[in-house]
Parts: structure tokens; C-alpha cells; sequence
């Protein structure tokens, strides 16, 4: 029974490359050197992702804040657990001004990420094109992202202002709860997709067999200048999946069962049922699939 | 020629077994023995070209060798019974032993003495095998292990009663040897030894097995001063120090299982033994005292504890003349009388295992061998810790890290709630991010509300989950997936978890 302790799950969070975690028995990490060479022959290739010699940074998009009629209310294509226990199946949740990232999470992004902290993800998560959405991320992966692009961004004096001024306020990099997500898919008008209420193929990437580069899809019809909101892949969230009505403080209940977290937004291999603004999907948060990716937001503190 | 040659066939056919095939590395380790010994045969061959081979002597099959093998296939087959890479672990025995066969052979060839064909290396191999396998990737090593053994048993030897016989025990003195090897340099992770020792305990009734077992040995071979008095040393040890500090001394068990079996089966070798009653209750009081010296001592230095039982048995058996000589100048006593320790070795055997089997059973009736043990309960460490008893923090945390490691997201969750808080271990955020990680990917919702927490914030726990009880409750046994709720909960509640108490009373 003394074995010791055995190793945290992941590398360093502090992104020092001088302590990094042996990798996952089994598992293959892609070599920093290959990925270092990939990430700066991609920072050729997109230009926001390398300003200032930073990592590759996401793009934030204001949401004002509002609030929002959560759930998808009569609207006849929605499954049960989109509903509000409520005459219009709708429910009213305040949320509060953020930043959203423009386009999901991408491998390129990804991977700055898991050379700078040795953090020790699905291979197969690293291994596709640098401009796709990143795949096989768990919910973990993710949050660990998010822990680590905060510390990036404050310790970086060439990000944007508008990030530096709100990390100085308080903010914090996290996955947008569901309630966000909805708010930046939909708006305040109630409709089905971002670009209005018909499942469109040139507006998103669906009933296909992969994803597609991140903001290929031209949205003018969207409330906000966000891409990919609906297909492409199922983004994590942070919050944990129960049934209707939302309240920002419901993670706090049903600690005893089995952690579910939403997903929303449907991916590549989807119909357009699974598109819609208010679908809700929800997985383990250890599970990594090829159809689930997520994007990240700049958050107010929640108190 | 032809048996080594037999022999090395068999190797190299082995070789395309499914076991040693799913690993590259075993696959060349067994070719690689076959064509060494290939080449020896070959140079032998050479030699002896004009004649004056030194041929094979069959010799009757001893009874220490064979009951020997019997009562070790045996702990085989049980553990097998729970464990399964026992049995597949099968074809690799056997390439070991047609390795110690044919390499004793080419070595009596070569020193130009005839081969003594018997029993001898199969207990030897099965005795080894016990405590230490070589992981895949290193499998050559266990070759080397092999023939480190059949060397030291020709080559290490010393006059005793007007014989030149072996000094060391073989197994033990090999198992000794590679020991302290690993140890010194760093390099214990080469071996499964440490990881495969929990897993002799996960039948239900292995002491009992073990115990049965050894009584065959003890009968044929008078080893009851030896195995008897090592337990009872060991047992009494456990006791005091329980009484003393208040906290078990093996973590969680009176004897380690794999103790148990190395004082029936790796510490009884006749040969190495002392020759009469009293040198041999002095020599199984020295192993139960050394095992007990060397758990401190290895624990002390960071080295895993496991080695204990296998680092003592050849200064033991170095100490056997001076053991001699010492019973020699007590001379005839009547206190040795009166316990039947005077005359010739083996007059009192059966009296002796009738008190042996007595104090088993009364070790076996307080809960000290079989089922539950006070240690085997996370609570008992928890309120251990709490009340500063020594050591009791250190080993919770081992605990809860080998729950964590078996997939309990309790238990990574309280890991990681030990190094946000610094109580018990220095706060360490990193650490407890990847902690609250590995609960949350267990599905324990907590770990994951505290990865997305405020570090101001308090850190979420909840009482384990049936899944998480299932994991913890197994008391060195097998996990207990398919038991049912209401049994789990009374489980759960005699190990102290208090919040399962009113669950397991509602059930009923």
C-alpha cells in the first residue's frame, strides 16, 4: 500500500518547460520540436494567431449582456430537455456582458498550449490540420486550456487591451456557461439557428463526415460576427448537465451523480435538429471524440 | 548433447507462443537465451569433439523438491484463480525452466562433471517467480536472474557437516541479490515485484491457503521452528505495535501476504537451514525481526518496502554456522526439553504444527489474517491522522493515492483538496488542478467543480459514491462491482463511513 503518490493528471500549468509530466502509459505525445515547427509554419498562415510573437490567441467578439428567453419554447423540432417547465417552455436567465472567442479552439491553439505546459492530451488531438477545431478534448483538456490561456494572456503585455483591461478587472478565461453560449448563438429574437430560422449548408458544417477549417462560413445574417456556432463541433460548456429551469448557481446540486457536462452547438455528422441555438448535448468529462471541441470566453467574476 | 539441445528446441518454440509473442521484447529475450545457449553447446561440442563429454546422472526425485513444487503450484494456482496474468504468465515459467535446465547442464559440462538430472531448478524457478517478475521490456534479465541462481548454488558453497553444499538458499539468494541491485540504483520500476505482491492477497482466503500449504511443508520437512516462529515473531511485532501507537504497523495487515508466503515457502530451504530445532526457531525469529527492521529501514530511505522479505534471507543463511555453534554451547536444556526442542530435528514436528495451527486460528478469529483488517479502512487512518498518530497522515495520503490510482474520484478529489489546503502536504496548486482533473474525469462531479472554482472558494467533496466505495472497501481483495447497494453500505458502514450507516439500515 505504499506506493507513493502518484503523478496529477497533467503537466504544469505555469508553462515551464523544465518540469514536464512523463506521458500517459500508452499513449504517444506528438514531439515538442514537430509541433513547435508546425505551430510556427501555421503562424505564417493565419495572421491573428501570431501577434507580437504571442501563441496562437483566440479572437474575442463583445456579447452585450441581456437577458435572455432560455430554451427553445414551442418550437416543434425541440427535444424534451430544451424545454422550461413553463407555459412558453422558455425561461428568462440575466447574463451578464462577456467576450467570446470567434471561431472554436483550434489544433493550432491547442498545441501551444500542450507544448508550453507538457499538459498530456489524446494524441489524436494534435494531430489533425492546424486550423480545424481541436478534437478529442475532454472537458478537463478544456478547462485546463482555459487555466493556462488566462496566465498567457496576463503575462503577456502585447495582448489586446480590451483583454487586459477586463483580466485586470476581475475577469477570467473559462468555457461560456450554456446560458452564454445560447445568449451569443441566438440572441435576443428567439431564433432557431444564428442566421435565422432555416438550417442553411453554406452557414455551417453539417450531415457531413468531418469538420472543416474554423470561420469557413460567411454569417452576415448572424447577430454577432461568431463562426461556427451551430455544426463543426459539439462545444463544451461549463455547465453541468440538469434538467430546465437554468440558474447559474445549479452546479452546486446533484453532487452524488455521475458528472455529465453540456455540449451545444451539434457537430459535422449532425442533422440540422441537432444545430439548432438551444440543443443540448452533454457527455462525461473524461470522454474525447473526433466531434467535440469547445471555444472559450472572457468572463465577468461571478461575484 | 541431446537433452540441452532438447531443451533449447523447446525454447526457441516457445517463442512462438501468443504470451511471449505479445511482447517483442520476451519473444528476443527467449531467442536470445536459446541461441546462447546454442553457442555454448556448440563450443562444448568443439571441445569434446574427440570424446570425454561428461554425460547426464538421473538421480530420484527428492521429496523438498517436488512437494516443494507441489505447494508453490498450488499459491500459483489460487492466485491465478483471482488474478489472471498468472496463468498466462505460465509459458514464461516454463521457458525458465528449460533455461535452468539446460544451462545447469552446460555448466557441469564445461567444469567437466556430469549433470545430475532431478527435480532441483523447478522449485527454484517456481519459488523465484513468486516474488519477482521482470517487466517485458527488461524479460533478458530474468534469464540473467536465472542463471545468477544456478551459479550462486554451484559456485557459492562451503563445507558443512563434512559436505560441500550450497551457502545460500537459491531463489532467495538471487531474489536477494537483484534486490539490492534494483534498489541502489534507482531501477526497482524494471520489476513487477512490487506491483504483483498486493495481487497474491486478492483471493478471499490466501492466508488460509497459505497456511494449508505450508503445513505440507512443515510435515515432511520439519520447517515449523522456522516458518512458525517468523509468523509469530511477525505477528506479536504487529500486535505490540498496534497496542503501542495505535496504528497498524504493515499498513494493513499483521503480516503482508507476501511475507507470509516467503516465511512458508522462500526462508525453509532445508539445505541453508540450521540443523536442529532450537537454531531453527532462532533462525525464522531472525527473518520475522529482520522483515520487521527492514520495513523501517527501506521505508526510512524512500526504497519500496516490498523488498523486506527478500533483502534478509541471505545474511541469514550466512549466520547459520554461527547459529549452529551458539545452539552447540547452550547445549541440552531442559527448558528446550520441555518444548521439545532437544534431539534429533523433526521428534517434536507434529506437536509443534498443532500449536502453530492454534495460534493461526487465534490470529486468524481477531481479524488479523483473512478479511477485514483495522488498517483496510480509510476512516481508521483518516481519524488516525486527525488524532497526529505517527505516520497515520502519511499513510492515508498512500492510500487515498492508490484509490486515485485504481480510478476513485474521491479519492483523487481529496488528493487534490490536501495540496490546495497545505495542511498535510505543501500547497501545491498544480498538483491539485491535475488531482481535481483525474477525479473529475472519474466522473466525480466535485473534482470537477473544483477545477473551474475560485481559489477563494472552499473546495467541493461530497461522501464517496457507491462507484467510489466499491473501490474503497475492497480490503486488498478484488474491486467489488457486482455487490449489491445494501451489502456495499453495510460494508461501507463497518469500515467507518458513517454517512453509510443509515443507507445500509434503510436497505434492510
Amino acid at each position: 500500500m505504499d506506493r507513493g503518490l502518484p503523478e496529477s493528471r497533467g503537466g504544469t500549468m505555469n508553462g515551464s518547460p523544465t518540469t514536464p509530466q512523463p506521458p500517459r502509459a500508452g499513449r504517444r505525445r506528438l514531439p515538442a520540436a514537430a509541433l513547435t515547427l508546425a505551430l510556427a509554419v501555421m503562424g505564417t498562415m493565419r495572421a491573428p494567431m501570431a501577434q507580437g510573437g504571442l501563441p496562437p490567441m483566440p479572437e474575442w467578439i463583445d456579447v452585450a449582456g441581456a437577458t435572455l428567453a432560455m430554451g427553445a419554447g414551442t418550437d416543434p423540432e425541440a427535444y424534451d430537455n430544451e424545454r422550461w417547465p413553463s407555459a412558453t417552455g422558455t425561461g428568462p436567465v440575466p447574463v451578464a456582458g462577456f467576450l467570446l472567442a470567434r471561431t472554436e479552439t483550434t489544433v493550432a491553439q491547442f498545441g501551444a498550449f500542450a507544448v508550453a505546459t507538457g499538459w498530456r492530451s489524446e494524441p489524436r488531438a494534435l494531430a489533425e490540420a492546424p486550423d480545424l477545431p481541436v478534437t478529442f478534448v475532454s472537458w478537463t483538456d478544456a478547462v485546463a486550456y482555459t487555466r493556462w490561456l488566462e496566465r498567457a494572456l496576463r503575462s503577456t503585455p502585447s495582448a489586446p487591451a480590451v483583454v487586459r483591461d477586463r483580466l485586470a478587472a476581475g475577469w477570467h478565461v473559462r468555457l461560456p456557461t450554456e446560458a452564454q453560449w445560447e445568449l451569443a448563438a441566438r440572441a435576443t429574437d428567439g431564433r432557431r439557428y444564428p442566421w435565422g430560422n432555416e438550417a442553411r449548408p453554406d452557414r455551417a458544417t453539417y450531415n457531413t463526415t468531418g469538420p472543416t477549417p474554423v470561420g469557413q462560413h460567411p454569417c452576415p445574417e448572424c447577430v454577432l460576427p461568431l463562426a461556427d456556432m451551430s455544426g463543426n463541433v459539439w462545444e463544451w460548456t461549463s455547465s453541468p448537465y440538469q434538467p430546465y429551469p437554468f440558474t447559474a448557481a445549479d452546479d452546486r446540486t446533484g453532487l452524488e451523480a455521475d458528472a455529465l457536462w453540456v455540449m451545444r452547438g451539434g457537430h459535422f455528422g449532425d442533422p440540422p435538429r441537432l444545430l439548432r441555438a438551444t440543443a443540448r448535448g452533454a457527455a462525461e468529462p473524461g470522454a474525447r471524440r473526433a466531434f467535440i471541441g469547445f471555444r472559450v470566453a472572457l468572463v465577468p467574476p461571478a461575484r | 548433447m541431446l537433452w540441452p539441445l532438447g531443451a533449447t528446441a523447446g525454447l526457441l518454440a516457445l517463442g512462438w507462443l501468443p504470451r511471449v509473442q505479445q511482447s517483442p521484447q520476451v519473444a528476443w529475450a527467449v531467442w536470445g537465451a536459446a541461441v546462447g545457449l546454442l553457442a555454448w553447446q556448440v563450443l562444448l561440442a568443439l571441445r569434446f569433439r574427440s570424446g570425454g563429454m561428461p554425460g547426464l546422472t538421473f538421480t530420484t526425485p527428492r521429496a523438498q523438491h517436488y512437494i516443494q513444487a507441489c505447494c508453490q503450484l498450488s499459491i500459483y494456482a489460487y492466485w491465478g484463480q483471482f488474478w489472471p496474468p498468472v496463468y498466462q504468465y505460465f509459458p514464461l515459467l516454463l521457458a525458465q525452466m528449460l533455461f535452468a535446465y539446460a544451462f545447469g547442464m552446460l555448466l557441469s559440462w564445461t567444469r567437466k562433471q556430469p549433470y545430475q538430472m532431478g527435480l532441483g531448478p523447478v522449485p527454484i524457478i517456481l519459488s523465484t517467480n513468486l516474488f519477482m517478475w521482470f517487466k517485458d521490456e527488461y524479460y533478458p534479465l530474468q534469464f540473467v536472474l536465472i542463471a545468477v541462481g544456478v551459479l550462486g548454488k554451484v559456485f557459492v558453497q562451503w563445507e558443512r557437516d563434512g559436505r560441500r553444499v550450497h551457502i545460500f538458499n537459491p531463489s532467495a539468494f538471487t531474489l536477494a541479490l537483484f534486490s539490492l541491485i534494483l534498489i541502489t540504483t534507482g531501477q526497482t520500476s524494471m520489476t513487477w515485484a512490487q506491483e504483483i505482491a498486493p495481487t497474491i492477497g486478492l483471493g478471499p482466503h490466501t492466508y488460509k491457503v497459505m497456511f494449508a500449504v505450508g503445513l505440507v511443508a512443515m510435515y515432511n520437512f520439519s520447517t515449523t521452528p522456522v516458518s512458525a516462529t517468523a509468523a509469530a515473531t511477525l505477528f506479536i511485532g504487529s500486535g505490540l505495535v498496534m497496542a503501542i501507537a495505535g496504528v497498524p504497523y504493515f499498513v494493513d495487515s499483521d503480516i503482508p501476504a507476501a511475507v507470509f508466503l516467503g516465511l512458508h515457502l522462500l526462508v525453509t530451504d532445508p539445505s541453508t537451514s540450521p540443523r536442529t530445532t532450537v537454531g531453527r526457531v532462532i533462525f525464522g525469529m531472525g527473518y520475522g525481526v529482520s522483515v520487521f527492521a527492514l520495513y523501517a529501514i527501506l521505508g526510512a530511505l524512500g526504497a519500496p518496502t516490498f523488498y523486506d522479505k527478500l533483502l534478509c534471507v541471505p545474511i541469514l543463511n550466512l549466520l547459520v554456522p554461527t547459529i549452529d555453534r551458539l545452539v552447540t554451547r547452550l547445549g541440552d536444556r531442559p527448558l528446550f526439553d520441555r518444548l521439545g526442542f532437544s534431539g534429533p530435528l523433526g521428534r517434536a514436528n507434529l506437536p509443534h504444527m498443532a500449536v502453530w495451527v492454534l495460534f493461526f486460528g487465534a490470529m486468524t478469529m481477531r481479524g488479523v489474517t483473512d478479511g477485514m483488517h483495522p488498517g483496510d479502512a480509510l476512516p481508521f487512518w483518516q481519524q488516525a491522522c486527525e488524532a497526529g498518530k505517527p505516520k497515520a497522515c502519511d499513510r492515508m495520503l498512500n492510500i487515498e493515492a492508490n484509490y486515485c490510482r485504481d480510478n476513485a474520484g474521491w479519492a483523487c478529489n481529496e488528493l487534490g483538496r490536501h495540496f490546495t489546503e497545505g495542511r498535510l502536504v505543501s500547497a501545491d496548486a498544480e498538483r491539485a488542478f491535475g488531482y481535481f482533473s483525474r477525479a473529475c474525469e472519474a466522473r466525480y462531479q466535485p473534482g470537477c467543480l473544483n477545477m473551474i472554482s475560485e481559489p477563494t472558494d472552499a473546495v467541493v467533496a461530497t461522501a464517496p459514491r457507491p462507484f467510489d466505495l466499491r473501490l474503497l472497501l475492497r480490503e486488498g481483495g478484488p474491486n467489488l462491482l457486482e455487490m449489491n447497494e445494501p451489502d456495499l453500505y453495510a460494508r461501507a458502514c463497518r469500515h467507518g463511513w458513517t454517512e453509510a450507516c443509515p443507507k445500509a439500515a434503510a436497505a434492510r
